[in-house]
C-alpha cells in the first residue's frame, strides 16, 4: 500500500483526512477482500488436501483390486497344480508299490503285516507250474507264535516251529517253504500219473497225503505184451520231488527174460533220476517208436 | 487461486474416476480367484481331500513297511514290476469252456551287490474243473557278471523255468559270498604279512604264505557252488606249494595229503576255524 507520500496534496487537512478515510476503507475492503480470499483460500486448501486424501484411499483401493485380479490368474493356478500333482505322485507310488508286493509271491515268499505281526504267504511251484500256496499267521509276541495257517497236518509244522521259529524266522519260513514245495511237487508228479498215463497203470496208484510213498503196477506199453511191473518209491528226504528208495520188480510167475531183466534195472535207474510223469512220457514216447526189440 | 481451483478440479475429476473403477462388477479373474479359494477351503475340510491324502501317507508308511519286511526276509529288492495281460482267442471251437491268458511279467531288482532283470511269461488255462498256471518262458539277466558260478545257474533255472528256485538259490548265493568276502577280510586284517587277496577280497582265492619260508605257499580256493537242485553249498580246497627240495624232503608225503587233511579239518573245526589254524601253523613258523 503506498501512501501518496505527498503531504501537501490537494486540499488541506479535509483533503487528507478525506485520503486517510479512502485509505482505511480501501484498507478494509482490502483485508475484507484478503480474508474473504484468505478464507476462500483456505477453505480451497482444506478441500484440496480432503480430496487428495480420498483420491488417495480410492487409488490404493484400485491398485488392491488389481493385484487381486492378477493373481487369481496367476498365482492360484500353480499352487494347486502343485497340490494335485503330489497327489498324483503319491497315488502312483502306492499302485507301484501294491504291485511289487504282488510280484513278491514269485519269490516264493510274500505277505502283509498284520495288527497282531504278520502274515506270510508261501507259494509253491514245480518245474515252472505254479502250485497252491499257503499261509502262516504270525503273531509278533515274547515268544514268538503261530495264530493260525494252512499248512496241512502232514507237514512236520511243530517239528521245524520248535527247532527255528524263535531264533530265526527267516530260517524257519525258508524250512517251510522247502517242504511245502517238495510236498507240492511229488503230489504234481503223482496227479499227473494218475491222469496223464492212466493208460499204462495196470490197477490203481497207492499213495500217502504226504505224496512220499507210492507203489502201482505198470506196463510200459499200455496195449501190448509188455511185461507188468511193479514199482515202489519212496521219499525219505521230505525236501526233495525225487526218490530215495526204488523197487521195480516183475510179479509173474515166470522167469524173466535178460532183455527184461535189464528194462527192470533200467527203469530203476529212471526213477530214481527222473520226476515220475516225465518217465512215463519217455515209456510213452518209446512206444511210439513201435520197438520189436521190447517184445520177447 | 486459479491454480489451487484447477488442482481442486483435477482431483475431483480424479476421484470421480476412481470412484467408477471400484465400483466396476469383479471381473472373472478375481471370481476365478474366490472359487478356488473357496473350493480349496471345502476340500481341506472334505474328508474326501486332505484328509484321505494323510491316510495315503500312512498307507504309504505302512507300504514301505511291507516292503522292507519282505525284501529283509527274502534277500531280494524288488524295485519295479509290471505285468501285460493279454487274452488268446480260442481257435478251438468246441472247447468254449477253456479260455487261456498270458500275462507277460517284467520284474526287476537286486540281491545285495548283483542286479537282475527278468522277463517272464505265464499262461493261465481255466476249464470247467480247475485253473493252471505255468510259466511258459523265463529270462534272466544278472549283473555283475563275474561271478561265473552263477551263469550255469542262470541257464538252468531259465531252462527248468523254476523261478522259486533262482530267487532262493541267488539269496543263499550271495550270503555265502558275502560271508566268504567277511572272512577272507578279516583274516587280511589279523595277519597281514601273511594273508594275501591276489584277486581281492570278493574272489575265490585266499594265499597265505610265511616270511621265513618264501618258497612255501597255501593257496585257499573257496568256491560257492549251485547244484542241480539249487542248494548252495561252499567248497574250499586246499593248494599247497612248496620250493622242489621240500617235496623232496617231504618223506611223509604231508604235503601230497594236505588237501585231503584240510577237507577233514573244515568237517571237524568248521571254515574259519580250520582256516585260522592253517594261518598260524605257517605263522608260528615264522616267529619260532
Amino acid at each position: 500500500m503506498e501512501w501518496a507520500n505527498d503531504g501537501k496534496s490537494k486540499g488541506g487537512v479535509l483533503a487528507h483526512l478525506e485520503r486517510l478515510e479512502i485509505q482505511v476503507t480501501r484498507s478494509h475492503k482490502n483485508s475484507e477482500d484478503l480474508q474473504r480470499a484468505q478464507a476462500v483460500e483456505g477453505s480451497l486448501r482444506t478441500k484440496i488436501h480432503k480430496l487428495r486424501c480420498l483420491r488417495d484411499e480410492l487409488r490404493a483401493e484400485a491398485k488392491q483390486r488389481q493385484a487381486r485380479v492378477k493373481a487369481s490368474a496367476a498365482n492360484v493356478e500353480p499352487d494347486q497344480t502343485l497340490e494335485i500333482s503330489e497327489q498324483e505322485v503319491a497315488e502312483r507310488r502306492r499302485e507301484n508299490m501294491k504291485a511289487i508286493l504282488r510280484a513278491y509271491r514269485f519269490t516264493g515268499l510274500s505277505g502283509k503285516l498284520t495288527s497282531r505281526g504278520v502274515c506270510v504267504c508261501i507259494s509253491t511251484a514245480f518245474e515252472g507250474n505254479l502250485l497252491d500256496s499257503y499261509f502262516v499267521d504270525l503273531v509278533i509276541q515274547k515268544p514268538l507264535r503261530i495264530h493260525h495257517h494252512s499248512i496241512p497236518v502232514f507237514i512236520p509244522l511243530e517239528e521245524i516251529s520248535a527247532k527255528y521259529l524263535q531264533t530265526n524266522i527267516q530260517h524257519f519260513l525258508f524250512c517251510l517253504c522247502e517242504y511245502l514245495n517238495a510236498y507240492a511237487g511229488r503230489k504234481y508228479q503223482a496227479d499227473r500219473l494218475q491222469s496223464d498215463f492212466a493208460a499204462f497203470l495196470a490197477g490203481p496208484l497207492r499213495r500217502n497225503s504226504l505224496c512220499n510213498l507210492l507203489s502201482f503196477t505198470y506196463k510200459v506199453e499200455p496195449r501190448g505184451q509188455s511185461v507188468p511191473f511193479w514199482a515202489r518209491l519212496r521219499y525219505k528226504d521230505l525236501t526233495t520231488t525225487l526218490p530215495t528208495d526204488v523197487t521195480v520188480t516183475y510179479r509173474g510167475t515166470d522167469a524173466l527174460s535178460p532183455s527184461w531183466e535189464e528194462q527192470r534195472a533200467s527203469h530203476e535207474n529212471l526213477f530214481f533220476s527222473k520226476p515220475l510223469h516225465q518217465v512215463f512220457t519217455s515209456f510213452a514216447r518209446k512206444g511210439e517208436k513201435l520197438d520189436m526189440s521190447l517184445v520177447s | 487461486m486459479d491454480a489451487q481451483q484447477a488442482e481442486v478440479r483435477a482431483l475431483e475429476a480424479e476421484i470421480a474416476a476412481l470412484r467408477r473403477a471400484c465400483e466396476e462388477p469383479r471381473t472373472a479373474g478375481e471370481d476365478n480367484w474366490r472359487a478356488q479359494k473357496s473350493l480349496r477351503e471345502m476340500y481341506q475340510s472334505d474328508s474326501g481331500g486332505w484328509a484321505s491324502s494323510k491316510d495315503l501317507r500312512s498307507h504309504l508308511g505302512n507300504l514301505e513297511s511291507e516292503l522292507l519286511f519282505l525284501s529283509t526276509l527274502t534277500g531280494i529288492s524288488i524295485r519295479n514290476y509290471s505285468m501285460k495281460t493279454e487274452v488268446l482267442t480260442n481257435t478251438e471251437k468246441t472247447e468254449k469252456s477253456i479260455t487261456k491268458v498270458l500275462q507277460r511279467h517284467r520284474l526287476s531288482g537286486n540281491c545285495q551287490m548283483i542286479t537282475f532283470q527278468l522277463e517272464f511269461q505265464i499262461l493261465e488255462i481255466q476249464d470247467k474243473e480247475s485253473l493252471s498256471s505255468v510259466i511258459t518262458d523265463l529270462n534272466i539277466i544278472m549283473e555283475p557278471t563275474e561271478y561265473s558260478e552263477l551263469s550255469e545257474f542262470v541257464s538252468r533255472a531259465e531252462e527248468r523255468r523254476d523261478l522259486l528256485m533262482f530267487f532262493r538259490s541267488l539269496h543263499f548265493f550271495v550270503e555265502w559270498c558275502e560271508y566268504r568276502k567277511r572272512t577272507f577280510e578279516h583274516f587280511k586284517e589279523k595277519y597281514p604279512e601273511a594273508v594275501h587277496l591276489p584277486e581281492g577280497a570278493a574272489s575265490s582265492c585266499m594265499v597265505v604264505h610265511s616270511a621265513r619260508q618264501p618258497g612255501f605257499e597255501l593257496v585257499i580256493v573257496w568256491r560257492v557252488q549251485i547244484d542241480e537242485e539249487g542248494k548252495v553249498l561252499p567248497k574250499l580246497d586246499l593248494l599247497p606249494k612248496a620250493p622242489q627240495q621240500a617235496l623232496e624232503l617231504d618223506r611223509n608225503r604231508v604235503l601230497e595229503t594236505a588237501p585231503r587233511s584240510f577237507r577233514a579239518l573244515l568237517g571237524v573245526l568248521g571254515i574259519e576255524a580250520a582256516l585260522e589254524s592253517l594261518i598260524k601253523s605257517l605263522c608260528t613258523a615264522d616267529s619260532s
